[in-house]
């Protein structure tokens, strides 16, 4: 039985959901699909939409919204927020050893194979200093609940994690669609979020830059399934949203196109893969970036962010070395536990996963997204077996957990209110030190029993409420 | 007509910005709904008929209070009898769209506006604005009846821009800026901006932290920026100018213009935001008064 946030087993409502629920049953049955339907209008309205890769349509959809909000306290937000700031700088510290002395290789506390034969590791960043040793500007961090304390880390995204537009446009529909129950608790603001990552993108700025840094958006353009964000995160800090072929490198510096004249970039937030960032360095079939980036890049002529080559530290096989990184560099506990995880390459871990494959969940090292992954207790046979077969060819690609129980949330469904499994990507902003604000976007497994999230494989979301502390 | 029109956009930008701010406030939620009712003037009313300040009440009297002249019920009825006497001179699709507006303002009650939502009614309240800028922009021709109705559009704004500095204003401008910005003033210039729809055009044209002067900046001096007071003044002079370049009200807002146009924020601001727009409030409705006597009394 998955631990359920509102409810306790006995049928009442937790602490911070008391209020919550108090309202709930005060209005009519009716409300909450109405709502629904007025949030849906709304959403397609204001155009928040996300391509679905593979749909031959190629049609835009709806994330589906559900209007049941998913309230955290604040007691339980420190611990997560303390959870994933430490676990982000403990992280940083790792790139920037990696790139440059590479003691924790020295002390073996990571092995040499996990970092040099894995694909995201990027030679050409060895030795490079990059401003304000920040490499993780942005970090969306993966987190799942089983019991009333208990969260773990599931995965950490260090590349250019999304979903923060929905974080934010999820408050505002809550907002508009129920004003009173704002009246009725105190739920922390989470509208600073691109303020904040502004005034950390200019912090950032390359040393060479002098007077006002001039920060970008670089989007692969409105095909990509996240361009929504990419235009509303532009919009709402008031910069450039450009493309690959809006920029351009001369004199060693990075220039954008713009009427009046090139313009010097100096950080650039990208959400171009480093695969396709300069076709000169990376994929030479690259359009979407930009000929000679990189080589400004190593001058200190200009930011990126993320940095590249932080791909290596968000792997799945590297995650089981994350707890290590945080007694090696900070000389803490973790706050945030791993879930215990299998690694295929070991002969005992492997023997052990291929005898319990159905009851386990496997991913690839690498894999996003939701997908490329194996939940066993809901596959059929034929699924089971195609993927021991994938196994046996290539162990090291892949990594097993045990199937955890996710913590449920009531969720608005066609037979009406009933717990689906939720996780949490907290955002932590890393500049001079690591932040986040309180909240995040709750993906929710729509299908009963289902406890994949992701949107791209049919999740929801719900806004977060972090309550702040009663004051009086 | 176009006065009321713009009134009962302002009143609806108003609204929202109180109610964003006491939905994501601390403390007295209730105090954030004051200013709604010392911007539209009509706070003694307020007392006499509701009270105690509520959140329901203000909305109740700032939307939906036939009797309250400065509620958005009552601009648009004003707006479409203004209509209706110039039916004749305006296009037809103007004064559609303009009594369809009203129409639909009278169906309103509580049960109604709680079914829509404050922040639905107020975006639908704005989007008649917009229509109704929208008709005359893409029907009329340049000519008095246009002139005139820029004339209102902008001498409201103007008003309403300035109404809305005067909150927290006391003191800004006077003395060294303080370093630090306290969160809930941070809070309250964020919604300012917001409620002009100046929040992206801040980001853009100053990349930096918000302070109330920087915010005076963009609203009062910036004539690039559609609401501030050098850009309603900007077009206020430019119809006067071509309705009677001779008139003694033309000479004045003439003058009321270039003291934002070639004047400079600290010493308009020697006294302070608040008192600057005091003054200013009282030039404005005294151009109001000498725009009606030079034009409709004669």
């Amino acid at each position: 039985m998955a631990f359920d946030e509102m409810k306790t087993s006995d049928g009442k409502a937790r602490a911070p959901y008391k209020v919550y629920e108090n309202w709930l049953l005060s209005m009519s049955p009716d409300l909450l699909p109405a709502k629904h339907e007025q949030a849906d209008a709304l959403f397609r309205k204001l155009g928040i939409t996300f391509a679905v890769y593979g749909d031959q349509e190629g049609t835009e959809r709806l994330i589906p919204f559900d209007p049941i909000p998913r309230i955290i306290d604040a007691g339980e937000w420190k611990k997560l927020s303390d959870g994933c700031c430490q676990r982000v700088r403990a992280l940083n510290a790792f790139l920037k050893d990696l790139y440059h002395d590479q003691e924790i290789l020295k002390a073996e506390v990571i092995p040499r194979s996990q970092v040099f034969n894995n694909g995201m590791y990027r030679p050409e960043m060895q030795g490079l200093d990059v401003a304000r040793d920040v490499y993780i500007h942005i970090a969306g961090i993966d987190l799942v609940r089983t019991g009333e304390n208990d969260f773990y880390v599931l995965e950490d995204n260090l590349r250019s994690p999304s979903g923060v537009s929905y974080m934010l446009e999820n408050r505002t529909m809550m907002l508009r669609l129920f004003p009173d129950l704002f009246h009725r608790h105190r739920v922390a603001g989470v509208e600073q979020y691109p303020d904040k990552l502004l005034k950390n993108l200019r912090s950032v700025a390359p040393a060479a830059c002098d007077g006002d840094p001039t920060v970008v958006l670089l989007t692969p353009g409105y095909y990509n399934s996240a361009y929504f964000e990419h235009a509303f995160l532009a919009e709402q800090m008031g910069i450039e949203l450009v493309e690959g072929r809006d920029l351009f490198v001369s004199e060693g510096l990075v220039w954008m196109r713009t009427t009046r004249g090139p313009k010097r970039v100096d950080v650039i937030y990208r959400r171009i893969d480093d695969d396709f960032l300069d076709p000169l360095a990376f994929n030479p079939d690259s359009t979407l970036g930009v000929p000679g980036l990189l080589s400004v890049y190593r001058a200190g002529g200009v930011t990126l962010a993320n940095a590249i080559g932080t791909g290596v530290a968000d792997d799945k096989a590297t995650y089981t070395y994350v707890p290590d990184m945080i007694r090696f560099y900070l000389g803490e506990e973790p706050i945030l536990n791993n879930v215990p995880t299998w690694r295929l390459e070991r002969d005992s871990d492997r023997k052990y996963v291929l005898e319990h494959l159905a009851e386990l969940v496997v991913k690839e090292v690498q894999g996003s997204g939701g997908y490329g992954m194996l939940v066993g207790p809901t596959s059929t046979r034929e699924q089971v077996e195609e993927f021991r077969t994938r196994i046996i060819a290539n162990p090291s690609n892949y990594i097993a957990q045990p199937t955890l129980a996710l913590s449920t949330v009531p969720t608005l469904v066609d037979q009406g209110i009933a717990p689906r499994h939720v996780d949490l990507r907290p955002y932590v902003l890393m500049g001079e030190t690591a932040t986040l604000v309180p909240g995040g976007l709750t993906r929710v497994a729509l299908r009963e029993g289902s406890l994949v999230v992701n949107s791209s494989q049919g999740g929801g979301t719900k806004d977060t409420w972090v309550l702040e502390d009663a004051r009086c | 007509m176009s006065r009321y029109i713009e009134r009962a956009e302002n009143i609806a930008r108003f609204l929202d910005v109180a109610n964003r701010m006491a939905m994501s406030a601390e403390g007295d939620r209730d105090a954030y709904w004051q200013p709604v009712l010392s911007i539209t003037g009509g706070e003694d009313a307020y007392t006499e008929r509701c009270g105690k300040l509520s959140a329901v009440a203000v909305v109740g009297f700032a939307v939906l209070d036939s009797a309250n002249s400065a509620s958005i019920y009552a601009s648009l009825r004003a707006a479409r009898e203004n209509a209706h006497a110039v039916r004749s001179v305006i296009p037809h699709e103007l004064w559609e769209s303009v009594n369809a507006t009203w129409l639909e303002a009278r169906g309103l009650d509580g049960a109604r506006l709680r079914d829509i939502g404050l922040m639905g009614f107020c975006d639908w309240v704005r989007e008649r604005s917009h229509l109704f800028r929208g008709i005359t922009y893409g029907t009329m021709m340049r000519d008095e009846p246009l002139h005139f109705i820029h004339l209102g559009t902008h001498l409201e704004r103007a008003d309403n821009t300035a109404r809305l500095l005067e909150v927290r204003g006391e003191g800004v401008g006077v003395g060294p800026a303080p370093t630090e910005v306290d969160p809930t003033d941070q809070l309250h210039w964020a919604a300012v901006l917001r409620s002009v729809s100046a929040f992206k055009a801040f980001r853009t044209y100053y990349r930096d932290d918000l302070t109330p002067l920087r915010v005076a900046d963009m609203l009062i001096m910036r004539a690039d920026m559609p609401r501030s007071l050098h850009a309603c003044l900007e077009n206020v002079v430019n119809a006067l100018e071509k309705v009677g370049p001779n008139a003694e009200c033309t000479r004045v807002a003439g003058g009321l213009h270039a003291q934002l146009h070639w004047g400079r924020l600290d010493q308009l601001l020697n006294k302070g935001l608040d008192k600057f727009v005091e003054e200013f409030l009282v030039d404005i409705n005294a151009l109001g008064a000498r725009i009606h006597d030079d034009f409709l009394m004669a």
